[in-house]
C-alpha cells in the first residue's frame, strides 16, 4: 500500500494524470513490444554468432563489428548507400523545393491539377512502379529505348552496370516519394505570410533571391524534416525496387545498408552481421535525428 | 452570498509571479471591471475564478465556499472568451443549448431559455447558421447568449468586446447591461480599455504587475487616484506627474513656484510628508496668453488635435506638461501661461508613489463629483 | 509584381513534363493489362490495345485465389488502419490535453521511432511473430506495423490547432473527457483523421517488405506479393499479367485518392509540420 502511494507520488498520479497515462497505454504497449524491445534485442544479437535456427547463440563480443568493419564489401555498401542518399536528396528534396516555390509563387493556373497529379503516385504500390519502370526502361525492347532509338540514343544496360543501376533504382523510388515531399514543402511555403512575399515583390526583388533569402530560411524547419525523411525513409523505400528488380546485384552493386542487413539475415542467415549492420545504420541515423531535434523540433512540439 | 473573495491569492509559473497577493472581495450582483495593461495579471485572475488556472497560494472563496480545488464545471460560472470560443461545427442554436443539454435540463425549459435569449440578443433567424457564416458582432452575441442561458451566479467576461469596432462596442455594452439588469449576476469583466471600464463598471479593480493598485468606483478612480500608476493609467492624455520641491507651501518646479492654498498647506502639514510628486490632469489646467498671479510660464512644443479639444504640449523648465485647450490659437514656440486648478491637484509620496490623500474640504466635493459623474476620458 | 510570361510558360512545360513522367506509367499499365502478351512485345508503344483482351485477368484468376488474396490485403489494411487511428487519436488526446510527468520524453521517444530503420527491429519482430505462431498469417503481418508514430504526430498537430478556449468552455459546462473527445475534439479533427486513416490504409495495402518475410503460401498472399510472382529477375516474362494484377492492386488506392484528394492534400498542407 505504501509502495503504491510512493509510486503515485512520484508520478503525481491524481485522477487527471491517471487518465492521461491510461490513454497512452495501448500505444506504449505496441511500441514497447514491436519497436523498443526489438531494438534492444538487435543490440544484443549484434554480440552473438547465430543463424536464427540453431538453439544455441555463441557470444562473440565485438567480433561481428570487427568482421563487418573489416570487410571491403561493407565499404562498397557504404559507398552505394551514400550514392543513393545523394541522388535521392537531389530528386526528392531539392527539386520538390523548387517546384513547391514555383507552384506557390509563379504559377497562377492549374495549380490544383499539378498538386493532385504530382501527389498521385505516392498512393500506388512501389512494386507496381518497379515492374512498370523495369519494362519501360528495358534497354533493348522497352518503349523508351525505341523512342530513344529514333534519335540515335541508347539506354545503358542499367540492371547490369554499376552506378547506372543505383541511379535508375533511385529514379523508380523517387516516382513514389517525390509527390509526398513536394506536398509537405508546398504546405510550408504556402504558410509563409503573403505580406512578406508581396513586400519583397514591391521592392522588385528577383525570384531567385526571394527563394534563397526569404522562402528557404522561413521554411527551413520543414526543409530539414524533409531532408531527413528523404534519407531515412527513401532509403527504406529503395528496398522494394532492389528486392523486386536486382536483389542487390550485379555483385552487390545496387545493395545498400538496409538491403544488405536484410540479405545477411534472411538470405545467408548471419543474424550477428545483420544486427551489427542495423546498429551501424541506426547510429548514422541517430546523428541525423539529433540534428533534427536540435534544429527543427525546438519551438514546434512544445509550444504549449 | 454570491460574492467572490480573494485571500492572499498568488499565482506563479515556475519562478515568475504573475499574480502577487490579491486580497479583495467582489460583491454580490456588482459589475466589477478588472482593468490594466497587458501582462498585468487580470486575465489570470479571471481564469482563476473560472477554475481554468490553478491557484498557487492563498484561498479563493465563492458563495462563501473555498473553491481552490473545485473543478470549473462545478463553480456555477459562465464565461465569454475574447475569441468567443464558439464550436465551429455546431449551429448557433446548438452552440447556445449544448451546455444545457449536457446538464440534462427539461426540453421545455431549454426551449424557453433559448427563445428568450434569441429575442433579447436579436439572434432570431440565425439559429441554424454556423459560426463561420456570422459577422463579428453576431458571433459575439452568440457567445453572450451561450453564457447567458446558463443562468449562472457568476458571469465572467475576458475582453469580450475587443474584436468589435467602435460602434458595435457601444451597442454590445448596452446588451450586456440588459443581461445584467435581468439576471443580476456577479459580473467580472476583464478589459484594458478604460472607456469600457468607466462606462460599464460599478467598481474598477485596477491591476499592474500582478498587484491590485486600486479598487473603487469609476469616479473615485478618476478623481481620487490612490497612486501615481492609477493617475497616469486613467485618462488621456495621462496625468502630468512632476517632481517638485516643497518649501513652506510652495510647489517649486525648477526655478518657478506655485503657492498652494490653505487647505493643501494644512493637509501637507498634518501628514508631515516630505518628498512629494505633483500631479495634475491636462483637463484641469487653465491656459492663458497673459501671466496668472499664481501660475507657471512655459513654451508650446507641439499640439495634437483631439477633435473636440487640443492637447497642448508645453516645456516647463525642461519638463513636459500637457494641457487640454478648447482653443486652437496655440502655436509651436509660443510663450504660454498656465495654472493648475487648486482643487484638482494630486500629491503623491515620492518613494512609494501613494497618494497623500486630499484635504477635508475637498472630500465633500468628491460626493458632488459622484453625482455629476461626467467623466472626461 | 508581374511574372514574366516566358518564365511562366517554361515552368508550365516543366510541370507538364513531370506530370507525364509520373502519371503516364499508370495509364500505360492499364493499357497493357488489356493487351495480349505478344502484342505487348511487338508493339511496346501502343498504349491503346490493338486486340483488347481479358486474357491477362483470366490468367491471374486461374493461377491464384484472387478473391482470397484481395480479401487478405483488405483485412490487413482495414484492421491496421482502425487500430492505428484509434490508438493514435487516444495518444494525441493525452499529449495535447493532459499534463503528466514524462510527457515530453514520451512524446519524443514515440516520434523518434519514425526515423528508426526497419532493419533494426526486423529480426526480433520476425522472432516474435514466429514465437506467437503467426508466421504465414494475416496477424503476423498486422501486428508489427501497428507501431507507427506518424499518426500520433499528425493528429497531435491537428489537435493543437484547436483553440484551447473551446475546451475551456466545455470544462465550464462540466463536461467529462469522454464528451469533450466525442462532441468537440473528434468532429474538429475529423479531416485529419480521415486523411491519416486513408494514408494508413494505403500504406498498409501497398506494404511489401514485411509480408515478403511473413507470408509463405500463395493462398495467404497480399496483392503486392502476388504481383511479384509474375516477374522474374530478367524483367517481365509475364508482363501483361503483371499489369493486370497491378491494375487490381491500384484500383482501391486510386479511387480513395481521387475521392478524398482535397481532404488529404488539405491535411498534409495545413496540419503538417510547419
Amino acid at each position: 500500500m505504501s509502495a503504491l502511494a510512493a509510486v503515485r507520488k512520484t508520478l503525481h498520479l491524481n485522477r487527471e494524470n491517471a487518465i492521461g497515462y491510461g490513454l497512452l497505454i495501448p500505444s506504449i504497449i505496441i511500441f514497447a513490444v514491436f519497436t523498443f524491445w526489438p531494438f534492444l534485442y538487435t543490440v544484443y544479437l549484434s554480440f552473438f554468432d547465430w543463424n536464427m535456427i540453431s538453439p544455441e547463440k555463441e557470444f562473440v563480443g565485438i567480433r561481428n563489428y570487427m568482421e563487418v568493419l573489416g570487410d571491403p564489401r561493407t565499404y562498397q555498401i557504404f559507398g552505394n548507400t551514400f550514392l543513393y542518399i545523394v541522388i535521392l536528396l537531389a530528386i526528392n528534396c531539392v527539386v520538390p523545393y523548387i517546384f513547391a516555390f514555383v507552384i506557390d509563387i509563379v504559377l497562377k493556373r492549374w495549380n490544383g491539377f499539378y498538386k493532385s497529379a504530382l501527389f498521385l503516385p505516392a498512393f500506388i504500390s512501389l512494386v507496381v512502379g518497379s515492374i512498370l519502370f523495369t519494362w519501360i526502361l528495358n534497354p533493348v525492347s522497352g518503349p523508351l529505348a525505341i523512342v530513344f532509338g529514333w534519335i540515335g540514343l541508347e539506354i545503358p544496360n542499367w540492371t547490369k552496370s554499376e552506378g547506372w543501376v543505383i541511379l535508375v533504382l533511385s529514379l523508380i523510388t523517387s516516382w513514389k516519394v517525390f509527390g509526398y515531399n513536394f506536398i509537405l514543402l508546398y504546405a510550408s511555403i504556402n504558410g509563409i505570410s503573403r505580406e512578406i512575399i508581396e513586400s519583397a515583390r514591391l521592392d522588385n526583388v528577383p525570384l531567385w533571391r526571394i527563394f534563397f533569402q526569404i522562402i528557404l530560411p522561413m521554411s527551413s524547419a520543414t526543409g530539414i524534416y524533409v531532408f531527413i525523411l528523404t534519407i531515412v525513409q527513401s532509403l527504406q523505400y529503395v528496398f522494394t525496387p532492389v528486392k523486386v528488380v536486382t536483389q542487390g546485384g550485379p555483385d552487390y552493386a545496387s545493395s545498400n545498408l538496409i538491403y544488405h542487413a536484410y540479405h545477411e539475415a534472411f538470405v545467408v542467415y548471419r543474424t550477428g552481421h545483420s544486427a551489427t549492420l542495423s546498429i551501424i545504420t541506426m547510429a548514422l541515423f541517430l546523428i541525423l535525428l539529433f540534428l533534427y531535434f536540435k534544429f527543427v523540433d525546438r519551438g514546434i512540439y512544445y509550444e504549449n | 452570498m454570491k460574492e467572490i473573495k480573494f485571500e492572499h491569492v498568488k499565482k506563479s509559473y515556475g519562478d515568475t509571479e504573475v499574480v502577487k497577493d490579491l486580497n479583495f472581495t467582489i460583491k454580490e450582483g456588482e459589475r466589477l471591471i478588472l482593468l490594466g495593461p497587458s501582462g498585468c495579471g487580470k486575465s489570470t485572475t479571471l481564469r482563476m475564478i473560472a477554475g481554468l488556472e490553478d491557484i498557487t497560494e492563498g484561498s479563493l472563496y465563492m458563495n462563501g465556499k473555498k473553491m481552490n480545488d473545485v473543478p470549473s464545471g462545478k463553480r456555477n460560472v459562465a464565461m465569454v472568451f475574447q475569441n468567443y470560443a464558439l464550436y465551429p461545427h455546431m449551429t448557433v442554436k446548438q452552440n447556445i443549448i449544448y451546455g444545457l443539454r449536457v446538464r440534462k435540463l427539461f426540453k421545455k425549459d431549454i426551449q424557453s431559455r433559448l427563445d428568450s435569449v434569441l429575442d433579447m440578443l436579436q439572434l432570431r433567424g440565425l439559429e441554424d447558421r454556423l459560426p463561420k457564416d456570422l459577422s463579428g458582432g453576431q458571433r459575439q452575441r452568440v457567445a453572450l447568449a451561450r453564457a447567458t442561458v446558463k443562468r449562472s451566479d457568476f458571469f465572467l467576461l475576458d475582453e469580450p468586446l475587443s474584436n468589435l469596432d467602435a460602434q458595435l462596442r457601444v451597442s454590445a455594452r448596452k446588451e450586456l447591461l440588459k443581461i445584467h439588469e435581468m439576471f443580476k449576476q456577479t459580473m467580472v469583466y476583464v478589459t484594458h480599455d478604460q472607456i469600457e471600464a468607466m462606462t460599464f463598471a460599478d467598481r474598477i479593480a485596477l491591476m499592474y504587475d500582478g498587484e491590485l493598485q486600486m479598487l473603487d468606483t469609476p469616479t473615485n478612480v478618476y478623481h481620487r487616484p490612490a497612486n501615481v500608476f492609477t493617475a497616469k493609467f486613467i485618462g488621456t492624455p495621462p496625468t502630468n506627474i512632476l517632481e517638485m520641491d516643497d518649501h513652506n507651501g510652495f510647489v517649486t518646479i525648477g526655478e518657478q513656484s506655485l503657492e498652494l492654498n490653505d487647505m493643501w498647506r494644512k493637509h501637507i502639514a498634518e501628514r508631515k510628508t516630505q518628498n512629494l510628486l505633483f500631479g495634475i490632469r491636462p483637463e484641469h489646467i487653465e491656459l492663458s496668453t497673459t501671466p496668472f498671479s499664481n501660475g507657471f510660464q512655459g513654451k508650446v512644443k507641439y499640439i495634437e488635435n483631439q477633435g473636440n479639444s487640443y492637447s497642448v504640449y508645453m516645456d516647463l523648465e525642461g519638463k513636459e506638461v500637457v494641457a487640454l485647450s478648447e482653443n486652437k490659437h496655440w502655436h509651436k514656440g509660443d510663450i504660454v501661461y498656465f495654472r493648475p486648478m487648486m482643487e484638482r491637484i494630486h500629491l503623491f509620496e515620492k518613494e512609494t508613489g501613494d497618494s497623500i490623500g486630499y484635504p477635508e474640504e475637498l472630500l465633500d466635493e468628491n460626493d458632488k463629483n459622484k453625482e455629476e459623474s461626467r467623466v472626461l476620458v | 509584381m508581374k511574372i514574366n510570361r516566358t518564365v511562366e510558360i517554361t515552368w508550365h512545360v516543366i510541370f507538364m513534363a513531370t506530370v507525364i513522367v509520373l502519371v503516364f506509367p499508370i495509364i500505360y499499365a492499364v493499357g497493357m493489362s488489356f493487351t495480349p502478351l505478344e502484342d505487348a512485345y511487338n508493339n511496346v508503344l501502343n498504349i491503346i490495345p490493338l486486340h483488347p483482351t481479358l486474357e491477362n485477368y483470366i490468367t491471374f484468376f486461374d493461377t491464384l485465389p484472387v478473391v482470397k488474396v484481395t480479401m487478405n490485403t483488405f483485412i490487413i489494411a482495414s484492421v491496421a488502419t482502425v487500430f492505428k487511428v484509434l490508438t493514435s487519436f487516444l495518444a494525441a488526446y493525452a499529449f495535447v490535453y493532459f499534463q503528466f510527468k514524462g510527457k515530453e520524453v514520451l512524446y519524443f521517444l514515440l516520434i523518434s521511432t519514425i526515423f528508426i530503420p526497419f532493419t533494426v527491429t526486423m529480426i526480433p519482430n520476425y522472432l516474435i511473430v514466429s514465437d506467437l505462431g503467426l508466421l504465414d498469417s494475416v496477424w503476423g503481418v498486422i501486428l508489427p506495423q501497428l507501431a507507427d508514430a506518424i499518426g500520433i504526430f499528425l493528429i497531435t498537430q491537428s489537435m493543437r490547432s484547436i483553440p484551447i478556449s473551446l475546451i475551456e468552455v466545455a470544462r465550464l459546462d462540466n463536461l467529462g473527457h469522454g464528451r469533450i473527445m466525442k462532441d468537440i475534439v473528434l468532429p474538429l479533427v475529423r479531416p485529419a483523421i480521415t486523411s491519416v486513416g486513408i494514408w494508413f490504409f494505403i500504406s498498409s495495402w501497398n506494404e511489401f517488405v514485411w509480408p515478403v518475410l511473413i507470408l509463405k503460401t500463395t493462398e495467404n498472399y497480399t496483392l503486392p506479393l502476388a504481383l511479384q510472382m509474375y516477374i522474374s529477375s530478367e524483367g517481365g516474362t509475364n508482363f501483361t499479367v503483371a499489369m493486370a494484377v497491378s491494375v487490381i492492386t491500384m484500383i482501391i488506392p486510386l479511387l480513395l485518392y481521387l475521392t478524398f484528394q482535397k481532404y488529404i492534400i488539405g491535411t498534409f498542407t495545413s496540419s503538417g509540420i510547419k
